[in-house]
């Protein structure tokens, strides 16, 4: 019994450690499953992610997300096999490829071509204000008058 | 503002209009189907009725005609009877298979509804829908014709029901059942 103490001595200390690492492993797992699962689109949703959605759809796929994450597959694999599935239509954010440019693209084209055309109305405008006359210079005959009323007004 | 100037803005914002226009006016539940013209998901799994383990390698060579539905779809109840009919004008040629996949379901309701509505063809479990995702499936009923090379060639969402149940027939089962290529193209169908 005496020999058998020291081994019941280490597992006390190892048993909890190996349950926490347990944990740690589902909460990554949880947190990889979470991250997949907000890339994509539940398909029966209007503008939901997998991970938010109720549908009984998303709650199928994110099994399927589980389950492939705990064979070990990347998040792009997972995504590519549900891309593959699906389309272009379950990725959240457009893929940058072909016509999706347009998208990721066209805020940023119109805003500099609205700035651009601003630029170049703005600039129209000043350029088209006639520049200020310069004054006519005083007559000797006028400055002395003026000169004389503030004489005589102090 | 020059001339040039204004075309330019004319001509962007018509494409802007156009793409409006083919948003909102366009069908918001047509979503363009991948997977038609690729390898068919292999699958595997009991049957509904004996619990008979059916897969698609028992079909390789064949036009299978793969319905999704499940005991709590109205739609499938709306269908079925079109299913019987479509598999009673073709199950006597050689080359033509129908499997129903019952789609996230409980067995006994399942087995009570082909009880009910009536059961002429097989029907594989799918009670998690892990096959269902791998055919890209959206919601039930949907059917997917399979050609004898192993290709998804059709796919239709919703109940195979008047317009849908010639097309079906007529355009999509009767060209590939009379086709002469029945050598099967070697695939992966894992990719």
């Amino acid at each position: 019994m005496f020999r058998l103490f020291p081994i019941l001595i280490v597992l006390c200390f190892v048993s909890p450690i190996a349950g926490m690492a347990k944990v740690v492993d589902e909460s990554e797992i949880d947190q990889q499953v979470r991250e997949v699962a907000k890339m994509l689109r539940c398909t029966v949703c209007q503008t939901e992610n997998i991970w938010e959605s109720n549908a009984p759809l998303a709650h199928q796929m994110r099994e399927a997300i589980r389950e492939r994450v705990m064979q070990g597959q990347s998040a792009e694999e997972i995504q590519a096999y549900f891309h593959s599935r699906y389309g272009n239509y379950i990725m959240m954010e457009p893929p940058k490829q072909g016509i999706n440019w347009l998208i990721w693209l066209a805020p940023f084209l119109l805003l500099f071509g609205g700035g651009a055309l601003l630029w170049r109305e703005v600039k129209g405008w000043v350029t088209k204000t006639p520049a200020p006359q310069p004054l006519p210079t005083l007559d000797q005959t006028s400055r002395r008058r003026i000169e004389r009323e503030l004489h005589e007004n102090q | 503002m020059t001339r040039t100037t204004q075309i330019t803005i004319l001509v962007v914002l018509f494409a802007l209009l156009a793409l409006f226009y083919q948003g909102l006016w366009g069908d918001p539940r047509h979503i363009p189907p991948v997977l038609v013209d690729t390898p068919a998901p292999v699958f595997k799994g009991p049957d509904v009725e004996s619990g008979e383990l059916l897969s698609s390698e028992r079909y390789k060579g064949k036009v299978i005609v793969v319905n999704f539905w499940a005991s709590w779809c109205q739609e499938c109840k709306v269908e079925h009877e079109n299913l019987l009919r479509l598999y009673d004008e073709f199950k006597d040629h050689p080359e033509f298979v129908m499997l129903g996949i019952n789609y996230q379901d409980e067995i006994p309701k399942a087995r009570a509804y082909l009880q009910r509505y009536g059961s002429s063809f097989p029907h594989m479990q799918d009670v998690k829908g892990a096959l269902a995702i791998d055919f890209g499936v959206y919601g039930v009923p949907e059917t997917f014709v399979i050609d004898k090379q192993g290709i998804i060639r059709h796919k239709w969402i919703g109940p195979i029901v008047d317009n849908v149940y010639a097309n079906l027939t007529q355009n999509v089962l009767t060209p590939l059942l009379q086709r002469a290529d029945t050598q099967v193209r070697p695939y992966d169908p894992t990719t």
